[in-house]
């Protein structure tokens, strides 16, 4: 019984691990659309709720720069060099895109949950 | 400057979080833009620090900075995280690897040792059965080994050179193999056939000792059994009967799935057992007439003689042959036993075709 609780636990972390991992793309697009540097841009997401670790964001933004979604430019702040990210012209465009996936996805979605409750 | 002054602790904890970084940037691999990466971890660290430091009003100390750098994760485990996504195999290849390494492995490699290289090594070592099986397992782990890292190792190189693979595979929908019927469950046709022909099987049997000609036909006019026939009788006779109650059970109980399976694969071995016993007494007991023998009344016939040689030999090259079919056989039974088994226990509930609810 307690391997079941403890495979079923496991499971809803990998399905919560799933569920986040497109959303957070999405996050990070619409944050960038107001420059942000690394540790900032992780700051405002958790304080929205989203928490991501470096291990993640940082290659995340990468990725997303190679695809050129994203620009980058390193930057002297406060005595310290500090690379600021902001959403390429590209990058608005497929997150206006998602968006409007998100939307309809969401729409569905409630669609199909007021279905199973009647 | 005083080791446990304010500014030495805050330097130490700076040291820190330098040391962690080299540490980090030992796992990266060289090529992934370690000093771009680093440089941004070294600069995400600091601003966390600072946020922290400012909260508190007062610097971190070395205990603190390490409290911090533990939540990070081993800087093995954070590389893993900032590096890019390795694998020598990716998920579009791997089935494809999969099935060849099977393919290679289990239905070419190991069939080729046990039955081509296993009878050279026999004949190698003199005979000596137990060397030969040593010597050929030996042969067929090494074997089995190199055909696994050069086959790992061509899959790996497409990999790094067309990743694409996986998407560009041209198939027809129209052109998939048709749905299998469930092989388990044998058809009542075929059940009725295999226990009619095991009847046939054992009257014929039974009658061959009174009526020679049903398995010399006319030689048996000068050919007769050797005593060698006459002590193995017996025991075909037991098998033929075990034969015809496995036949007859799985008429009866066509609900027992494993059965049919099973008891194939212990008649199998059962044989394979009677027939290397067969072998070893024709080698034990070497003579130019193991199975057949001159009647009485021909037996200084030159013609005869040379008859007689030519029905021993067709016999022994037909034992022979049929201890090897067998051999195979009983591997491929296993195999299906083993398979049966597996489905068995991973996937209890049998899934409806679409439509069929």
């Amino acid at each position: 019984m307690a391997n079941g609780t403890q495979g079923s636990s496991e499971i809803l972390e990998n399905l919560k691990l799933e569920l986040r991992r497109g959303c957070l793309i999405v996050a990070v697009l619409a944050q960038l659309r107001t420059e942000q540097y690394g540790y900032t841009l992780r700051k405002a997401l958790a304080d929205d709720g989203l928490v991501i670790d470096e291990g993640t964001l940082y290659p995340l933004l990468r990725r997303l720069e190679t695809q050129g979604l994203l620009v980058s430019q390193w930057r002297e702040e406060d005595k310290r060099n500090k690379r600021f990210y902001h959403l390429s012209p590209a990058g608005d465009l497929i997150l206006k895109q998602l968006l409007e996936e998100w939307e309809s996805i969401n729409a569905s979605l409630n669609k199909i949950l007021q279905e199973a409750s009647l | 400057m005083n080791p446990s002054s304010p500014d030495s602790s805050t330097q130490n904890a700076a040291d820190l979080i330098d040391r962690y970084l080299q540490a980090v940037r030992f796992w990266l691999p060289k090529s992934h833009r370690q000093d771009d990466l680093i440089a941004e971890l070294g600069e995400d660290l600091r601003s966390q620090i600072e946020d922290k430091e400012t909260e508190l009003g007062h610097g971190f100390d070395k205990t603190e900075m390490a409290a911090i750098l533990k939540r990070c994760g081993s800087p093995m485990m954070v590389a893993g995280r900032l590096g890019p996504q390795r694998h020598l195999i990716g998920p579009a290849l791997f089935p494809i690897y999969e099935f060849v390494l099977k393919m290679v492995l289990l239905w070419i490699l190991v069939p080729v040792f046990v039955f081509i290289l296993g009878p050279v090594n026999l004949a190698n070592n003199g005979g000596n059965w137990a060397l030969a099986v040593a010597n050929t397992f030996g042969d067929l782990w090494s074997g089995l080994f190199i055909a696994a890292g050069i086959i790992t190792l061509v899959f790996a190189i497409i990999e790094r050179t067309n990743t694409h693979l996986g998407t560009e595979i041209k198939w027809d929908p129209l052109k998939l193999p048709p749905v299998q019927k469930d092989k388990r469950k044998p058809s009542l046709l075929k059940a009725l056939c295999e226990f009619g022909f095991n009847i046939f099987g054992l009257v014929w049997l039974l009658l061959v000792p009174t009526y020679p000609f049903l398995i010399l036909g006319p030689a048996a006019a000068f050919l007769k059994a050797a005593p060698l026939l006459h002590t193995f009788y017996i025991p075909f006779v037991l098998l033929s009967v075990v034969a015809l109650i496995r036949s007859a059970v799985t008429l009866a109980r066509p609900q027992w799935t494993w059965f049919p399976l099973l008891s194939q694969l212990l008649h199998s071995v059962l044989m394979l057992i009677l027939l290397r016993y067969m072998i070893q007494a024709i080698t034990h007991a070497p003579s130019a007439f193991p199975f057949v023998v001159l009647q009485d009344a021909v037996r200084d016939s030159a013609k005869y003689i040379k008859i007689a040689a030519i029905v021993n030999v067709s016999i022994l090259i037909s034992v022979a042959g049929a201890w090897l079919g067998l051999s195979i056989a009983a591997i491929v039974q296993t195999w299906e036993f083993l398979r049966y088994l597996r489905n068995r226990t991973s996937s209890p509930r049998q899934i409806a075709p679409i439509g069929a609810q």
